[in-house]
């Protein structure tokens, strides 16, 4: 059989049949923890320790993770906890991602909800907890001023110094 | 000296032709299969899109099926086009 088709115009109604019923086998999640064990893997393998992320207990649908403010911003050296949560559907729908360290940021509301793209709209399958963090990670050094979740954050993220002295005083660790 | 080959059995291995070793959307080798089925093979193939990207059939399936607008590659957004080369 050639390697190439498009199911969808070819003959090959067996396989489409399938991919169809499999759709309805991913409620018992094997597919899912399968993908959330080799992320793990990779995570426990990873040198980038300014990023890490771990299974809370036995549920590996619950993770906390912990990201390092990045260096040369008003968040350097500060530690930050999320929680991961993610759906049956993972990764075909992006997991829900909050701050539990409380974060003064103008994406960040104060639940510790995030305001980010690939969150929502932008999210991607090919996406994983390590480029979540990532992509976290780089948001608390470049805000998205022009949507903000906190406005406070917003209006003073160009006044460097009062802009760290809140981000200090919000700052609790968990 | 005259040999007589009474039998013999043929053994053959394959592999598929892809630009990567893992499906980027479940993490799983290429040259095996996708988290929902149990056997390698053609009941598991591979299908490129014509941005070149390469998933397993069930996975890009899946991912098309949870996107109700806007079918994208989700290595590079673009529209997703079935190659038929």
């Amino acid at each position: 059989m050639a390697q190439n088709f498009n199911p969808f115009v070819e003959q090959v109604p067996e396989n489409v049949k399938q991919a169809e019923s499999s759709k309805k086998v991913s409620n018992d999640n094997h597919a899912v923890t399968k993908r959330l064990h080799k992320e793990l893997m990779t995570l426990m393998m990873s040198e980038d320790k300014s990023i890490s992320a771990f299974p809370e207990g036995d549920n590996l649908f619950k993770w906390v993770g912990t990201i390092m403010g990045p260096k040369d911003t008003v968040y350097e050296s500060l530690k930050y906890k999320l929680s991961l949560q993610f759906p049956n559907s993972y990764p075909y729908a992006a997991p829900v991602v909050k701050f539990i360290t409380p974060c003064f940021h103008p994406n960040v509301d104060t639940s510790g909800n995030i305001c980010l793209d690939i969150l929502k709209e932008k999210w991607s399958a090919l996406y994983d907890v390590r480029t979540i963090l990532l992509s976290i990670q780089a948001l608390l050094g470049e805000p998205n001023t022009r949507s903000p979740l906190n406005t406070t954050a917003a209006d003073k993220w160009k006044k460097k110094e009062e802009y760290k002295k809140l981000v200090l005083e919000s700052y609790k660790e968990v | 000296m005259k040999l007589t080959i009474k039998n013999w059995t043929g053994v053959a291995t394959w592999r598929w032709v892809a630009n990567d070793d893992n499906c980027g959307i479940c993490r799983m080798p290429f040259d095996g299969c996708c988290p929902d089925c149990k056997l390698p093979g053609d009941d598991c193939p591979l299908v490129w899109g014509q941005c070149s990207h390469c998933f397993h059939m069930h996975c890009i399936v899946k991912w098309l099926q949870s996107q109700p607008v806007n079918q994208q590659c989700p290595m590079c957004r673009q529209p997703w086009k079935f190659n038929n080369k």
